[in-house]
């Protein structure tokens, strides 16, 4: 089958999907593409510049940052709604432009290197993550380090104070790699790349095997993980002849603002060790909402919350809900923090009845079911 | 005994699956039966205790699990403090390392052989909600499981729990093995926040003592309501 033919047929059918099913229209035309003209995602690469985004948090956030500032090149397409793995990519790329910046899920990076043949792809981190999935951080790294590997076109850029992402980007040989002045990672103790004992000294490692993150490309000022992740962007936009476009780090937060019967609640996106502690440190009130579902896009196994520290929490007013509440209360508990179980969002937001603002940390699917009420 | 030493091994190696937890339970459930416990946190350069009386390993992956046997291999500490009676709870990558031997990395390791059983690559991962009922405990348990090996059981080894949901040591049947005061297990979840009674049983072995039952609603609310959605 031609290409334009399977497209103007993929199309057709996302239309009824969105008419009749009422989907969002993401997936299912690149599925169906996929299906019809199994090499689309080579044919639609052709004469484009693909960026691509992964890692384990701030996918979204940071391809939509990169999005803005690629724009200021020319006409730019993005699968902005994180539907990431390569059907949303074809769907994306049924759409003629000269960039497109693709923010792709980590075990489909591989696939997405091989079939787009990128100009830049950035990458942010890896940490345990839906380990139902994922199996090992280490075994998500090594799949990186292969496509790394394969792409010699491409320039990779990424934040070398993550072990694994050094790992991924020591098999290129056109890599920028960032340092903010090292961070503590909690999953790499072991070098990625020699597998001894990984030596670290406060926040930068040195591995006697010469693997470290104190020999960057650029070093720059530590930072949250938002106003890294805007940092990175402007570094990729700079690579591709883009001017720097100023990115506040709180729009690179995922979250949003809505008011409940009178109730202001901040909602923020968490979704494993890593993004719990960072959104657990930016908590500044004394009410908050703790949502916890555990489906497979959340990770289908709760284990992980005892490895974060929910200390901040105490003396504060807290209040669980969301399918897998009483793993999240029991945990609590054990570290002493005593809160509210509550069996829906609404009856969790009626507990702080009088109260101006809440703060609210939302499993992955519980936060995007409050985006779309 | 009032006071118990719980050792938590190597947790930056062994930590990948919560089972950290499993210190943090313990610590807690002791404070009810008047037990006063401190929890030593044991890494990779560190000399383990001799006087520990309960010794905790967790799941990791392969690299890491390599690493915590060559830190383990250096002296005979864990092999004494079972001779001495002290209770070991060793889950996932932790059961195998003191096992006969395993696999990691694509290759045959030799374990600790502090208990009777062998580990081999399966042919496919295990992962899901297990349910299963101990032997030990004659109570039902819930966890969760995510490996590669099967554990197949020596002659000195008995299987810790027979499983009704999951694949335990990977043929279905049973999960994990037990041998007097040591325990292995592919429960994570972590086991003892899922289920209490396990964490009591370990406070009990360790102390010699018996304990009654405590209250702790939110403890039993959660174990019971694993027990009723595992199917």
């Amino acid at each position: 089958m031609r290409l334009k033919l399977a497209i103007a047929l993929s199309r057709f059918a996302g239309l009824l999907s969105r008419k009749i099913l009422g989907k969002s229209g993401e997936t299912i035309p690149g599925r169906i593409l996929l299906i019809l003209y199994p090499k689309a995602l080579i044919a639609l690469a052709k004469n484009r510049n693909i960026i691509l985004v992964s890692g384990t948090n701030g996918k979204t956030s940071t391809t939509g940052a990169l999005t803005k500032i690629v724009s200021t090149l020319g006409k730019t397409v993005s699968n902005s709604t994180g539907s990431n793995l390569d059907r949303g990519a074809a769907t994306t790329l049924m759409t003629k432009s000269e960039y497109a910046v693709l923010e792709v899920d980590e075990l489909h990076l591989i696939r997405l290197i091989a079939q787009t043949s990128p100009k830049v792809v950035l990458l942010l981190n890896l940490t345990r993550d839906q380990l139902h999935r994922m199996h090992e951080v280490k075994r998500v790294a090594d799949r990186w380090h292969e496509a790394v590997a394969g792409a010699t076109e491409t320039v990779f850029v990424g934040d070398v104070d993550d072990p694994f992402v050094n790992y991924a980007l020591s098999a290129s040989s056109n890599s920028i790699r960032v340092s903010f002045g090292g961070r503590k990672h909690s999953d790499a103790a072991v070098c990625p790349s020699c597998g001894i004992y990984l030596k670290w000294n406060k926040n930068n490692y040195k591995c006697r095997c010469g693997f470290t993150n104190t020999d960057a490309d650029i070093t720059l000022e530590p930072a949250s993980a938002a106003a890294r992740n805007a940092e990175l962007a402007n570094i990729v936009g700079k690579e591709l002849g883009a001017k720097v476009v100023k990115i506040n780090p709180a729009d690179l937060e995922r979250s949003f603002t809505k008011s409940y019967s009178g109730i202001s609640a901040k909602i923020r996106l968490t979704k494993n060790p890593a993004s719990w502690t960072e959104a657990l440190s930016g908590v500044s009130g004394d009410d908050v909402i703790l949502i916890l579902n555990a489906r497979q896009v959340d990770g289908i196994d709760t284990s992980w919350l005892w490895d974060v520290s929910f200390d901040k929490l105490h003396g504060k007013r807290v209040v669980v809900c969301g399918e897998r509440a009483l793993d999240m209360a029991y945990r609590l508990h054990v570290q002493g923090i005593e809160s509210a179980v509550t069996t829906s969002f609404k009856e969790a937001i009626e507990k702080f009845n009088g109260s101006s603002s809440v703060e609210v940390l939302a499993a992955y699917t519980a936060f995007h079911g409050l985006v779309n009420a | 005994m009032s006071q118990i030493r719980i050792v938590r091994i190597h947790n930056e190696l062994l930590g990948t699956y919560g089972d950290q937890g499993n210190a943090d339970v313990l610590t807690f459930r002791a404070k009810f039966h008047g037990i006063t416990a401190s929890i030593i946190d044991i890494s990779y350069n560190d000399l383990l205790p001799t006087n520990g009386d309960i010794y905790l390993l967790g799941g990791a992956e392969d690299a890491a699990q390599i690493l915590s046997l060559e830190a383990l291999r250096r002296d005979d500490i864990l092999q004494g403090a079972i001779e001495r009676g002290a209770v070991v709870l060793a889950v996932c990558a932790g059961f195998q390392i003191i096992g006969n031997s395993f696999w990691a990395n694509g290759q045959e390791v030799e374990g600790l052989g502090l208990l009777d059983v062998k580990s081999v690559p399966g042919k496919k991962r295990f992962v899901g909600d297990v349910k299963s009922k101990s032997t030990v405990l004659g109570l039902e348990l819930t966890g969760f499981e995510n490996h590669a090996g099967k554990t197949i059981l020596g002659n000195n080894a008995k299987p810790f729990a027979k499983v009704s949901i999951g694949h335990g040591n990977g043929d279905g049947k049973y999960d994990g093995a037990v041998d007097g005061n040591v325990f292995g297990t592919y429960m994570h979840g972590p086991i003892l926040a899922r289920n209490p009674e396990f964490a009591d049983l370990l406070l009990t072995r360790a102390t010699g003592r018996k304990y009654s039952q405590i209250s702790d609603p939110l403890a039993t609310q959660y174990a019971s309501w694993r027990r009723k959605v595992t199917k």
